[in-house]
This record gives C-alpha cells, structure tokens and sequence, in this order.
C-alpha cells in the first residue's frame, strides 16, 4: 500500500491519525444528532499515496460506481476534501437519515440534498477539528457531489500535484454495514505544509 | 457616503434577490434581512435589525443551526441545511402555503469584523416539481401495468413478493395486500420451477430468456396454466426479479380443441374410408351377383331354346312310339323293345323337363300353398328317397304364411335338394327343413329379389359343405360334384328356376366340414290367390266313348303335327291340318264345321293364342285346345282357353279333349 513519496514519520502519522480521530469523532456526534442513532466511525489509517493508488483503494471491494460529497478548503494548506462511498449504498445513507417512514420514492427525491448535507456534516466537522487543533483557520467551500470511478473522484487538476493524503474511515450506521471513505487531496506544498504544522503540534504538544 | 459618483447601495442589491439573505454579526444580529426574508418571514427588515437570530426564532435553538453558525465564526466552515434533514424557518408563502427552503451559512469577512451569510433558499418549485413528474410518471406506469392483461409480479431474492399488478391478484383469487410479503410459492403448483428460471435470470443478462411454463395455484387451490417470463434488475444494492405471467389457459384449450377435432378429422377420414371399401365390396358383391345372375338368365335361355327343340322331337318319338305299340301284334318280345324306346324318350323328356324349369319355361300352376301341411305329407317320401342314415327334421312355424307356387315343382325341389344333402352326408347326418315368415328389412334379404312379404324355407345338412368356388358355381346347370353318370348337374339349376320364376329367389350359404343350408325366398300368397286355391269339386270323369270329333290340328312343325294326327286318328277323330294360324283360319271357312281346333303356341307369324283368340271371336263356342312346351303364355290369358303341355301322349291329348268338350 505504500507507494509514499513524502513519507510521514510514524510519529506524524499517529498524529494526524489522532487528529482525524478528533474531527471523525465530532463528525459522529453530528450524524447522531441527525440520525438520533449511534453512528460510529473510526480512522484506521492515515497515508500519503498517488492518485492512482488512492483511485485503486476507493474501487477496492467496491463496484467501480462511486458517489463522493467534496468540499474545497483553503488556508495555510488548501485541497479538496472527499466523502466517498459506493453509490450503491447511497439511497441506503440517506434513507437510514431521513427515517425508515419515508418512502423510496421520496428518498430518491431527498438524495441528492440529503447526500450534500450529510457529507457538508461529516467533512466540516474533520476539516474543523484539524483546523481547531492546529490552531489555524480555513475557509470551507459548499458541498458538491461528484459520481464516477475512483478515476473521476481523484481526476481534478489541482495544482500539480499528484499527492493525496488518504484517511481511510468506517462508518457503521446501525445495523446497516457501510463503510466509506474520507480523503483530502493536497498538492505537494499544502502536504509539506501540513507536515510542517504537524511536527509544530507534536513539539508544542510534547513540549 | 457623498458626492457626484453614485455609491452602490448593497442593501438594494440585496433586496432585489430572489433568495433570503440574512447577515448576522458575531453576535447573531441581523445587520441584513433583505425583502425576500422579510416577505416569507412576514417580518419587516426594520422590526428585526439589531435584534439577535434566535430570539427572532427561538425555536431554531434547537436544531444544528446554532453550531453551524458559530463554526462558520470559528473556523470558516460553510454549511448546507436542507429541508429533507432539518427543521428550519417558519416561512410562509401569499397563499399562507409553506415555503420548503434549505439554509447555505457561510462565514464573510469584512476586514477585521466578522459576519455570518445565511442565505434561504426556496426549493418548493423543484420539490413540486419532482413530485409532480413522479406523480405524472407513476401514473402512466400504473396505467400500463395495472391495465396490462398479464399478472405482474416483483420479489425479491428471497422470493417473497414485494409488488404485484392488479391483475394479478385477481387471476389469483386474492386481495392485493394478502400476497404482498408472502413468499411466491404460495401461488406456485412447483416451486422448483421458477427457481430454476430465477437462476437463469441472474446468470443470464438479466432478462429471463424464453418463456417458461409454469402452473399457478388460486387462492381456492384450483391450477392455471401460465407462461412466465423473469426479468432481473437492480435497485442500488437490492436484486429484484419481476415476472410477468400470461395465462394459456385458453390457448391450451383452444390447442386442445384443435388437436381433437384433428384426431376427429382423422377418425372421420379413416371411417369415411372403411365406409367406402364397405360400400366397394357391397358394389363388388352386387355386380357378381347380378353377373351370376346374368350368365344364369343367358344359360336358361340357350339351355330353354334348346329344350323346347328336343322337347317336340320327344313328342314325335314318345307318340309314333305309343301308336306303334297298339299297332304291333302281340309280341312279347316287340313290346319289350318299344317298351324300351318309350322309357328312353320319357326320360329325355323328363330331362327337357328340368331344363324348362331352370330356364324358368316350365309350365307352373302357381297356387296358394301352405307349408305346414305340405312338407309334413312329403316327410315319408322324403325319407325313403334319403335313406335310414340320414335323420329328418322338419320345423315349420305355425304362422308361416301361405306361399305362391306350383306344389308339384316345390315337391320335386325338396326332393332334389333331399338328395344332394343325402350325397353330402354318406356317414349320415341330420336333415333339417324349416320355414319362417321373411323379415321385410332389406338388409337381410338376397339383393336381387324385391322388397317384400317372403317365407324363408331353408334345407340345411350337415355335411361336407361346399367351398367358395364351388357355392359360386353351384346353380349352373350340368355342374356337379358328384361322379359321372351319378348326376344330371340339373337339381339345383331348377331350383333355381324354380324360386326364380315364382317371384323368389334362392341363397346358397355353405361351409366346408359344417354342412350346406339353402335357403328359398318364396313369395306370400295374397288374400286373393288363397281364394283362388281353394279346392273346387273335381269334374267327374266319364268313361263312356265319346262320339268322334272333327278337329283342325295346327302346328308349323309338321313331324309332330303329323305325329298328333296320327294320335287323334287313332283315337277315332277326323283330323284335318294347318301349318300356319293363316291357313287355319282359311280351314276353319273354307272345310265347314269343325268341333275343336288344337294349335301349337310357338309358331312364327301369328302364334297359337292369338290364333285362338281370333277363332273364338269367329267361332265362340269353338272349343280351343293350345299346346305349349313352357310357360311362354302370358299370365292373364292362362285360363282362358284349355292347356295341353308337351311333349304329350296319347293319354293326355285324350284326356284335355274329353275334359274340353265337357266344359264346353
């Protein structure tokens, strides 16, 4: 899985882990809140890998047929933010959210809202969290949804750059087993910013 | 803000939006309401400027938009808040109808001072819209599936039944609601089947190949006859299969019908066919038998001409023979020999006899007969002409009706019949005779006969039999199995002309190593004719000498005339002659008084009965004597003048002038 050109330390990477932790952790808080159920979501790893390869492990176990919500954000380091998860389950996430006393048919109408608002919960919350945490601020674009394959997802020019750093996240909604993905893609100045700012957070923190 | 250049006034801007626009400060107060929001919101910009959010609308506390708005100050987060997860601003339309609305809050930055953008957004169009067209769009799918003639029904992969057409639940006997959840075997005969078919769908490209038979169970258990066809599609993550059944009920019974009247056809033709060689092999039977019949009639007449020839050449001999023997002295040895001559020519004459009778020629006196008394009294004659092997058995009904026909030809027919069943049986055997009254049905009588009243008398043996070939041959005359010198071949040839020549007709049914049964149809004698029969008193016959006659003596055949001559001479008459009825005629004007006049029936030019008629015209109380050698009189001049049959002797020419001159 690792085809790493900017190699995190282990320690950088159980940091930013710990930090994605904290935002998914307020991402769940916030499903529950909407969902009035508990949603668990987790972060099992965090890497810095191609395009390519991130388009691999979004397809991986998957159908090819993805659905992401995608949020831009700009600040001492800038990127796009992606919730993905087989379109598939889609409808599924929106009907577990909306209630099970709506129809199909009013599901299908509410999807694509639903899906945004969703996605806007989950990816300001982590994206807020790191912010919070690095004690720096971001402005955060409006949700957009994009479907495609892994491909399409990851095919936005974005500065040159080729790099995405790739936090991998369970969700677990009910009894529902869905699992999706969140992945921030950043090109090589915003990574080694972010780095940077990371190895400031670990020295403050050990400090 | 001064001055020439006109500024641009944003919170114009703002109120010629068509979207609520809503700024708050960072202490959640509305620095912007703009037209819009304050329209919907029925809430004047003035009346809510510098006044904090929530307390505008306390309710909103509770939902994310307190967070959202405080991470947009904190952090810069934008947010979206739909309608479809979040209960948002009361806002209402002119119409007091609600406005469905999703809030986007982002944060703005004016220099150093901090805002917050709420913008609202009214989503009521497209919400409607969507619903309408889905509306629209169900409406016309409901159209064409509940409307369809087929039962449409989509389960799931655990198969149970997740949507079903109308018509499905009506070919099923069932409510709609009943079936939905169940599983689909509930309305299978087999369920095998169909899971089968199903597998195949999901291998396949997902349309169910051909359709595939299957039987449908009702609610009341009855099984109909369907052909299904599977198709498979997605819903996101879920597999449904819709199957589309056509009842072929009534294709199958229409099939059923076809392939019945095909078998009927079939039937129909083959039973068309039977009757037509039924009906080949009657017509065969009949043109064989009208062939037999034809070449029978041909015989007869041949074997007539010939008979009647020789039958005059016997008068001659049997009369010139009679005369001579008076003539001679007494010599015994003479009178042995003429003796002799004279047994020869009646046996030749008894044959011509025959031969007449076959031809169906011969003289008959057909009178009213009955059976019961007639075979019973010939019973004993019968029995020494068959010998003691042979057992007799005589069942006549007693209503057996009474026949036409001459008794003394009936009597010989037994006879000969008798003696072919003794020839039949020479280890003996039982005879049996029987007589019934005929059935008039067609079916059952001989076919060249007409329809009718007949009496049934069968001769039955049990003996040899006969084989086809020889039954088929058996009538002809001179035909015999017996050895030569044995027999004549006549006897069933006149029986023959028997039966035939009294209106009936004559069966012969045989089998070898079973016996022969013969089988006479005869007439039934009418009311009339048996009152014809009845016995009259019989003339007294006188033996005095009659004083001698002056007779004209016609024939064209001059030995036997010649020889009558010669016979009436003897006999004391005076005899003259004619050749012809012309010359006769002229006799009878020009040679005075005659007392009777015998004349042969078969002459050329003017035959005996016209000449009689004629002379009885002349002459009526001219005794007319004709003389014939068979039955080529008409029936209705039979009793009009006297008979003589020939050949005959001098007995019987005797005998038909006494009897003559007596009645006249």
């Amino acid at each position: 899985m690792s085809v790493e050109v900017v190699e995190l330390t282990p320690i950088e990477r159980d940091a930013f882990a710990e930090i994605a932790n904290m935002g998914v952790a307020r991402a769940a808080t916030s499903l529950r809140q909407m969902l009035g159920e508990q949603v668990l979501l987790s972060v099992p790893a965090v890497h810095i890998v191609t395009r390519e390869v991130a388009a691999e492990l979004v397809e991986r176990d998957n159908s090819s047929k993805l659905v992401a919500v995608q949020q831009s954000f700009e600040g001492p380091f800038s990127g796009r933010a992606l919730l993905i998860f087989p379109e598939a389950q889609s409808l599924e996430l929106v009907r577990s959210i909306v209630g099970a006393d709506q129809s199909l048919e009013d599901v299908i109408d509410l999807e694509q809202e639903a899906l945004a608002e969703t996605g806007n919960v989950i990816l300001n919350a982590c994206l807020a969290t790191i912010a919070n945490v690095l004690r720096k601020s971001m402005r955060m674009s409006l949700p957009t949804i994009i479907r495609g394959d892994g491909a399409t997802l990851f095919a936005q020019p974005l500065g040159g750059g080729n790099l995405v750093l790739f936090l991998y996240i369970d969700f677990t909604i009910k009894s529902r087993g869905m699992r999706g993905f969140i992945a921030l893609l950043m090109d090589l100045p915003s990574i080694a910013a972010l780095k940077e700012i990371v190895q400031d957070f670990i020295e403050k923190v050990e400090r | 803000m001064s001055t020439g250049e006109p500024t641009l006034d944003l919170t114009s801007v703002f109120d010629a939006l068509n979207v609520g626009i809503i700024i708050l400060d960072r202490q959640s107060r509305v620095v912007i309401w703009n037209d819009w929001i304050a329209h919907v919101a029925r809430k004047t910009s003035a009346s809510v400027r510098g006044t904090k959010f929530f307390d505008i609308f306390p309710e909103l506390q509770a939902t994310r938009l307190p967070l959202v708005i405080e991470e947009a100050f904190e952090i810069g987060s934008s947010s979206v808040l739909t309608h479809s997860l979040n209960k948002l601003l009361p806002l209402r339309d002119e119409t007091e109808r609600e406005v469905l609305h999703n809030v986007i809050v982002r944060p703005l930055a004016f220099g150093a001072v901090q805002h917050c953008l709420l913008q609202v957004d009214d989503v009521t169009l497209a919400v409607t819209r969507e619903r309408v067209l889905r509306e629209r769009q169900n409406a016309r799918y409901h159209a064409i599936v509940d409307s369809a003639p087929d039962a449409i029904i989509t389960v799931n992969l655990d198969l149970s039944i997740q949507w079903l057409n109308a018509t499905a639940a009506h070919v099923l006997g069932y409510a709609p609601a009943e079936l939905m959840g169940r599983t689909i075997d509930v309305i299978l005969e087999n369920k095998n089947d169909l899971t089968a078919s199903f597998l195949d769908a999901l291998h396949s490209s997902g349309q169910g190949g051909n359709a595939l038979p299957i039987v449908g169970r009702r609610k009341d258990g009855a099984l109909i006859p369907f052909e299904m066809s599977v198709a498979r599609w997605k819903a996101d993550d879920r597999t449904f299969m819709t199957t589309i059944w056509r009842d072929v009920t009534e294709r199958m019974l229409a099939e059923k019908a076809l392939r019945d009247s095909e078998a009927l056809l079939r039937r129909t033709n083959s039973e068309l066919e039977t009757r037509v060689e039924e009906r080949t092999r009657e017509r065969e039977a009949a043109l064989a038998q009208l062939y037999e019949s034809q070449k029978l009639e041909t015989i007869g007449q041949l074997t007539g001409g010939v008979a009647h020839d020789f039958n005059n050449l016997l008068s001659v001999i049997l009369g010139s023979l009679s005369l001579l023997k008076k003539r001679l002295p007494p010599d015994p040895r003479a009178t042995r020999l003429i003796d002799g001559a004279i047994q020869g020519a009646e046996r030749g004459a008894t044959l011509t006899k025959r031969l007449l009778a076959f031809a169906r020629r011969q003289e008959l006196k057909l009178e009213a007969i009955e059976l019961q008394s007639l075979i019973p009294d010939m019973v004993d004659f019968l029995r020494q002409s068959v010998g003691p092997g042979v057992e007799i058995a005589v069942d006549i009904a007693d209503d057996v009706a009474p026949i036409m026909i001459d008794a003394n030809q009936l009597e010989l027919a037994l006879m000969n019949l008798a003696v072919n069943a003794r020839d039949a049986m020479p280890q003996g055997g039982l005879l049996t005779i029987a007589g019934r009254n005929a059935t008039t049905d067609r079916s059952k009588l001989p076919i060249n006969i007409p329809r009718g009243e007949y009496v049934r008398l069968t001769v039955a043996d049990t003996g040899d039999g006969m084989d086809e070939a020889t039954r088929a041959k058996a009538m002809e005359p001179f035909f015999t199995t017996k050895g030569i010198g044995k027999g004549t071949g006549l006897g069933l040839s006149m029986v023959h002309g028997l039966t035939a020549q009294s209106g009936g007709a004559m069966d012969i049914a045989s089998e070898v190593g079973k016996g022969t049964v013969i089988t006479l149809w005869l007439p039934r004698a009418t009311e009339a004719d048996v009152m014809r029969s009845l016995p009259m008193a019989e003339a007294v016959v006188e033996t005095t000498p009659r004083p001698a006659l002056r007779i004209l003596l016609v024939d064209d055949d001059v030995l036997v005339s010649m020889n009558t001559a010669n016979m009436l001479i003897d006999l004391g008459h005076d005899v003259l002659e004619a050749h012809s009825g012309v010359h006769a005629l002229r006799m009878l004007e020009s040679e005075g008084a005659f007392d009777a006049v015998i004349t042969d029936y078969a002459m050329p030019g003017m035959n005996g009965l016209e000449l009689a008629t004629k002379i009885t015209t002349g002459h009526p109380q001219m005794l007319v004597i004709l003389a014939t050698g068979y039955a080529e009189l008409p029936t209705e001049s039979s009793f009009a003048f006297p008979r003589l049959s020939k050949p005959y002797t001098q007995e019987q020419l005797a005998e038909a002038l006494k009897r003559g001159t007596e009645l006249n």
